[in-house]
């Protein structure tokens, strides 16, 4: 369903004369089936965030090509675009609308929206008056009404309150049961074996293994070990 | 497969709103969505709300009136010709810079989620624009006051209205694209701006201008723009041809600069902002 084909991403630094290219992705080439689960795996800094926001659509690149089939739902930066000053209400149209749905369509959801995120009574209240838990359950709770033909998530859900978090993997393993394709970003190697079929190994943005989870986390593991606890 | 809400089935780049119409029918909520939240903020716990969209003006003409009206004598009506000058400037003056100024603030929710950047001076324009045309009605009735009711001429507004805003926005498309790379600009175009106003007659007859001096007014693309709007109400009559002719290439002129120019830098902009 996503086919990213030879793709690069430029990305000019510092001032004219002494211009330096730094190349946060280059030949990074796969592709996924529908429905299916893939595991993007890296350490910091390594491409694995951008390369997500290239495919949502955010940051685009400059050479080669992303192909994305269906709808993305981005599970990165949630919440960006909430304005604290208006009803968690107004903000459900303006954080849904950013995510590219229809005024009237977030209107019949609304109830929805709200009852997932346990908000009901606090629809008209500003959000500058909500705590960090319940705008984080608003934005998760809006942008995964709609199950997505693909979700990219980016280091696992810290949404809320153990309870809360249940639900938010409830509700992702139900798409993945419907057949949502999902890119996953993370560094908990167990959960990446356990979930997905095939990763991704980036570094320094350069495409080093690509293949089967078991393998390619192993190559991550051996690759870069455990660092030693720093002397106390 | 099912219709589904939400952005395209297939797309390959960067959302832009110059894909088309389509394109831009998708984002027509986010955008009525943007000028609401500008248009919520901007009135937030003000008493008088959006009042003061009238009312400064209003107080400007009671100041512009005492201290000018003398001066210019010969201005029939010298109130009228003001806050209807100063409608039109200040719908050009805050939307320009409001509208130069979204970009370099939208950068932050730029870098996380994919929405055409063009909506953000868009949607400051409109909200402008919104605010200008509910000013209109309180004009009305001032118009009245002042012995000057509206007259036939008024159909004219549409276009005088439509020149302004294609003018205001591409101004601040250029403004904004610019902004992005040089964050000087933003404080060059607040100096700029009294320049300018005071460079454009507003709040003073075309006629007091010296003919050495006038070649400022000839070639100041706003000049024709404010007039095309001002003469059907202030005068009761049409806008001479060179108003409409000047307002129309200088409103084609600014558009299509700032779209060809924002198109052009706006794939860079996310490592600038």
């Amino acid at each position: 369903m996503v086919s990213l084909r030879e793709y690069a991403i430029a990305r000019i630094k510092g001032r004219r004369p002494a211009a330096k290219t730094i190349w946060p992705l280059v030949g990074v080439s796969f592709q996924i089936e529908p429905g299916e689960t893939f595991a993007i795996i890296g350490r910091n800094g390594a491409g694995k965030t951008t390369l997500l926001k290239v495919i949502a659509g955010i940051v685009s690149p400059t050479m080669g090509e992303v192909v994305v089939r269906g709808r993305v739902a981005p599970l990165l930066e949630l919440g960006a675009g909430f304005e604290p000053e208006l009803t968690g209400r107004e903000n459900v149209y303006l954080y849904g609308s950013l995510l590219g749905f229809r005024n009237r369509y977030l209107a019949s959801r609304l109830d929805r929206i709200a009852r997932f995120a346990e908000l009901e009574d606090y629809l008209d209240v500003p959000l500058k008056n909500y705590s960090a838990g319940m705008v984080a359950r608003l934005a998760f709770a809006i942008a995964t009404d709609d199950m997505p033909d693909i979700l990219l998530v980016d280091e696992v859900l810290s949404v809320g309150d153990a309870k809360f978090q249940e639900k938010c993997r409830q509700r992702i393993e139900e798409f993945r049961r419907r057949g949502t394709s999902i890119l996953l970003v993370s560094h908990d190697m167990e959960l990446v074996n356990g979930l997905s079929r095939r990763a991704l190994l980036l570094e320094e943005g350069r495409q080093v293994a690509l293949g089967p989870a078991g393998e390619v986390t192993r190559r991550y593991l051996d690759r870069s070990p455990p660092r030693a606890l720093p002397e106390s | 497969m099912e219709q589904r809400p939400g952005p395209p089935a297939v797309y390959d780049v960067e959302p832009a709103l110059w894909r088309g119409p389509g394109a831009a029918g998708r984002y027509w909520d986010l955008l009525l969505n943007l000028v609401g939240r500008a248009l919520k903020l901007r009135y937030k716990r003000s008493l008088l709300g959006f009042g003061w969209t009238m009312l400064n003006p209003l107080l400007t003409m009671v100041i512009f009136t005492l201290v000018f009206s003398r001066l210019f004598s010969q201005v029939e009506n010298y109130p009228l010709y003001v806050i209807i000058g100063l409608l039109a400037y200040n719908l050009f003056s805050t939307g320009s810079s409001q509208g130069l100024a979204s970009v370099a603030e939208a950068g932050a929710l730029l870098r996380k989620v994919g929405v055409p950047k063009a909506i953000f001076p868009l949607a400051a324009v409109s909200a402008n624009l919104v605010n200008f045309l509910l000013s209109l009605i309180p004009l009305f009735f001032l118009m009245l006051f002042l012995g000057a009711p509206p007259r036939a001429a008024v159909a004219w507004v549409p276009l005088g209205v439509l020149l302004l805003f294609m003018f205001t926005l591409g101004t601040a498309l250029v403004l904004t694209t610019l902004n992005v790379f040089f964050r000087d600009v933003r404080y060059l175009y607040e100096a700029g701006l009294l320049a300018w106003f005071y460079a454009t007659p507003v709040f003073y007859p075309i006629g007091i201008v010296p003919e050495k001096q006038r070649i400022f007014i000839e070639l100041n693309p706003l000049v024709p723009v404010i007039e095309t709007f001002r003469a059907p109400l202030y005068g009761g009559v049409a806008p001479s041809a060179r108003s409409v002719i000047g307002a129309l290439a200088a409103a084609t002129v600014a558009l299509s600069l700032g779209i060809i120019l924002f198109k052009r830098y706006e794939r860079r902009f996310i490592d600038y902002i």
